[in-house]
């Protein structure tokens, strides 16, 4: 592992302009390792983590229900936290796949591959190859991993079905999963797993599951250019801005069994999807939200009362923009189940939303309605450094880059 | 007030705990046992959160036989079955 790890390093000094130093925190839920920080506790506090060698220069970082996926830019991956489905993707040796593992550890199915993006589900993950290539693990019972049946796979599996196609992006939900594919206008984005509330976008009859990759509904004719999932909530963003999303009511109102097109003048850049809300960021830096009638109060029983007026149509539901962020310029946006997090242009990262598990970072377990900055012990702001944030389930992540020019 | 409602068929059967589960979005699973359901208890809790959903189902589902014609009596009487 070590060798191969300095073999694929000096690839990648010649590949990479400048060399990257980073810090990682993270905070939230901890029960299962996946705050990799060698205990098994809950944090209320950003916990900067070990510098770990193989894991210097983390590109992308996924999140699930208690798993963490890590992609390296050399196109390594590694994951830690709850393994109980083989989520995790290191194979039954030595009967490990029911562990949890709290510190990282190579999927060693990739040693002999690239990869350019991975996500984390609920209890399932997957893995994109530079190659186009979609590969699934972990809980297959919902027909989540794509492989036609509803099996269970503690390594990593070719999903055949895009085996002449070009994959782009995948996203794993609760219990389903959406892929979009490269220069397929049209049908660029396929379902599988559970349909039950719509997620698939296949049909607009009702749909328990499918284990088969299908098209999804409504984008015969618009450009999609990313794709999210989370909880039983599906969503996409075209070209041109617009947000479709589909799958369970937001606020409480029916389910959307067809990709439905949001109703605003916003160009949006980015959907992330909770599991009763989406956060919206547009190209303006501005943050919107819908569904978020319970953010910030789910631990109050008393603030949390049924939506207002319950709104017989989707189309209804209320998008609202984030007015505590007026004036504040948004890069990034990630949600978690029931918290939300982004990164401000000047490198602050604030939380909002349920806090029992210490998810928002703020030092104790309360819920914040609005955004609040969260302190990461120390405060070196430098113009060469940029601020990721990522959100499981009930925890979050965040890592800071710190772009040094090369000396070659 | 209750987190969600879900339906028992969207549930699943956990050997280990011995309970129906459902996610929860800490991370943990709400649980409700066989003999819970079969009491007419309706909400499953998280034992890491204060989260709780409530189950929806049938409960002559959960009743064997015996217990079944036992409710049957008891509905041919006048008497309110909570
Ligand atoms: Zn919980």
């Amino acid at each position: 592992m070590e060798e191969s790890e300095e073999g694929k390093s000096s690839i990648n000094e010649n590949e990479e302009e400048e060399e990257k130093e980073q810090q990682v925190w993270s905070w939230g839920a901890g029960t299962e390792g996946q705050l990799r920080t060698g205990r098994l506790e809950d944090e209320y506090s950003p916990q900067l983590l070990h510098q770990l060698h193989f894991l210097s220069s983390v590109t992308v970082l996924a999140c699930g229900g208690a798993h963490v996926l890590a992609l390296t830019s050399g196109g390594r991956v590694f994951s830690w936290g709850r393994g109980n489905s083989g989520q995790l993707g290191h194979g039954d040796n030595n009967n490990n796949m029911l562990n949890s593992c709290c510190y990282p550890k190579p999927i060693t199915f990739f040693d002999h591959h690239s990869l350019t993006h991975v996500s984390a589900g609920w209890s399932h993950s997957a893995f994109v190859s530079d190659s186009g290539c979609l590969y699934t693990c972990g809980d297959g019972s919902f027909g989540q991993l794509g492989h036609g049946d509803y099996r269970s796979h503690c390594s990593p599996v070719k999903v055949e079905y895009f085996i002449n196609k070009n994959v782009e992006q995948i996203e794993c939900g609760m219990r389903h999963s959406l892929v979009l594919l490269k220069d397929c206008l049209g049908n660029q984005v396929y379902g599988f797993g559970s349909g039950k509330r719509g997620q698939l976008g296949i049909s607009t009859e009702r749909i328990k599951s499918v284990s088969l990759p299908q098209v999804t509904n409504g984008f015969e004719d618009v450009e999609i250019v990313g794709i999210s999932a989370n909880g039983d909530h599906s969503a996409a963003i075209s070209a041109d801005g617009h947000l479709y999303t589909w799958g369970k009511g937001f606020n409480r109102t029916p389910d959307v069994h067809c990709p439905w097109c949001l109703p605003s003048s916003s160009q949006f850049t980015k959907a992330a999807l909770g599991w009763n809300h989406a956060l919206l960021l547009t190209g303006d830096g501005e943050v919107f939200m819908l569904g978020g009638s319970h953010h910030g109060v789910l631990s109050d029983p008393e603030k949390m009362s049924p939506a207002k007026h319950l709104s017989e149509n989707a189309n209804e539901a209320a998008l609202e923009r984030v007015a505590a962020l007026d004036g504040v310029i948004v890069v990034q946006i990630a949600a978690g189940a029931e918290h939300s997090a982004l990164v401000t242009e000047d490198g602050t990262i604030m939380t909002w939303g349920w806090g029992e598990h210490g998810q928002l970072g703020l030092g104790d377990a309360r819920d914040q309605t609005n955004p609040q900055a969260v302190s990461l012990g120390d405060n070196v702001q430098n113009k060469d450094t940029k601020f990721q944030v990522y959100c499981g389930s009930g925890f979050t992540y965040a890592i800071r880059t710190l772009c040094v020019p090369s000396q070659s | 007030m209750s987190y969600d409602d879900v339906e028992i068929e969207d549930m699943e059967w956990n050997e280990e705990l011995q309970s129906y589960t459902y996610p929860c979005p800490c991370g943990d699973l709400f649980q409700i046992t066989k003999d819970d359901l079969e009491l007419g208890e309706e909400i499953a809790r998280c034992p890491s959160c204060s989260l709780y959903i409530t189950v929806i189902y049938n409960i002559e589902d959960f009743l064997d036989k015996k217990s079944i014609n036992k409710l049957e009596k008891s509905k041919q009487q006048p008497v309110a079955v909570a």
